[in-house]
């Protein structure tokens, strides 16, 4: 099955109303994919980094010459329950909001593809999105921790261990 | 077809000239990628480091030579300039990518 058919599967699972007219729109199907890829789930149109962000410049031919298939959301694709949990978190913590889907998908692409450290990609996020708020950008960037990197139950025990000291301390002070 | 360089060199007669400064060719390469959906003016700044002086004389030499076109979109409810490279853009570009790589002995 082509590409873009399990991408339409995944903008119906999101809800996604595609409108090729609508800039904001062709922006969101690109940061979408890019997210997507950084997290792990490659549907096949490869992410590099353009004027644009992490782009795709194959989404965008399919984009103008499927449009139809876009717009109407013609699929035969279905997710499957990691494909589906992605999309879920994704529609969750991004809402289809162009800005922080821009911004998180810029850190993403310097923390993940090019293996940044924290600092090192929201300083190139910054110099590379100058025109988005130091709000709008720290808004992004925490999305984009919280969509790619899970905490391993590993890791959840390391910080419940960290945290327990205080979380029992508060717990105690509230019974005086 | 002749690989010398007097033949090289002579088939850069069929390019546009006026297109061989830098900045025209990092707007041309950039936009080029995108295709139909074009970049907006804020993001070929930001992205080519490019002042605004530069930058909005060059976009309008392309746009008159008939390389580029431009509108104006709505994103996040501003209003925002967006620059489309056109058919001759492209033909354009793949002939001097074609050249220079040639030229550069790189296969092309």
């Amino acid at each position: 099955m082509e590409k873009r058919k399990k991408l339409i599967a995944f903008f119906k699972e999101l809800g996604f109303a595609f409108d090729i007219a609508r800039f904001d729109d062709r922006l969101i199907a690109q940061k979408l994919v890019c997210l997507l890829e950084f997290r792990g789930i490659d549907l096949g149109y490869s992410c590099s980094l353009y004027v644009r962000g992490p782009y795709s410049p194959d989404l965008t031919k399919d984009l103008f010459a499927f449009t139809p298939e876009f717009e109407n959301l013609e699929t035969g694709s279905r997710l499957n329950t990691a494909e589906k949990e992605a999309a879920g978190e994704l529609g969750r913590i991004f809402g289809l909001k162009p800005v922080p889907l821009e911004v998180g998908a810029t850190y993403g692409y310097y923390a993940i593809r090019q293996d940044c450290d924290p600092l090192e990609a929201s300083r190139q996020v910054k110099r590379l999105k100058p025109f988005y708020s130091e709000a709008q950008i720290a808004l992004g960037i925490s999305k984009a921790k919280e969509f790619l990197y899970k905490p391993t139950r590993k890791d959840l025990e390391e910080l419940k261990k960290e945290t327990g000291i205080w979380q029992r301390a508060s717990l105690k002070s509230l019974e005086h | 077809m002749q690989d010398d360089i007097l033949s090289i060199l002579n088939e850069s007669e069929g390019l546009n000239a006026k297109v061989f400064s830098l900045v025209r060719l990092k707007l041309l390469a950039s936009l080029a990628a995108l295709g139909q959906d074009g970049a907006t003016y804020r993001e070929l700044k930001a992205a080519l480091d490019i002042n605004d002086g530069v930058l909005f004389a060059n976009l309008n030499i392309l746009k008159d030579m008939g390389y580029l076109t431009s509108g104006k979109i709505t994103s996040e409810g501003k209003e925002l300039e967006l620059y489309i490279i056109t058919t001759e853009g492209q033909d354009e570009w793949k002939r001097i990518r074609t050249w220079l790589c040639r030229f550069l002995h790189c296969g092309a």
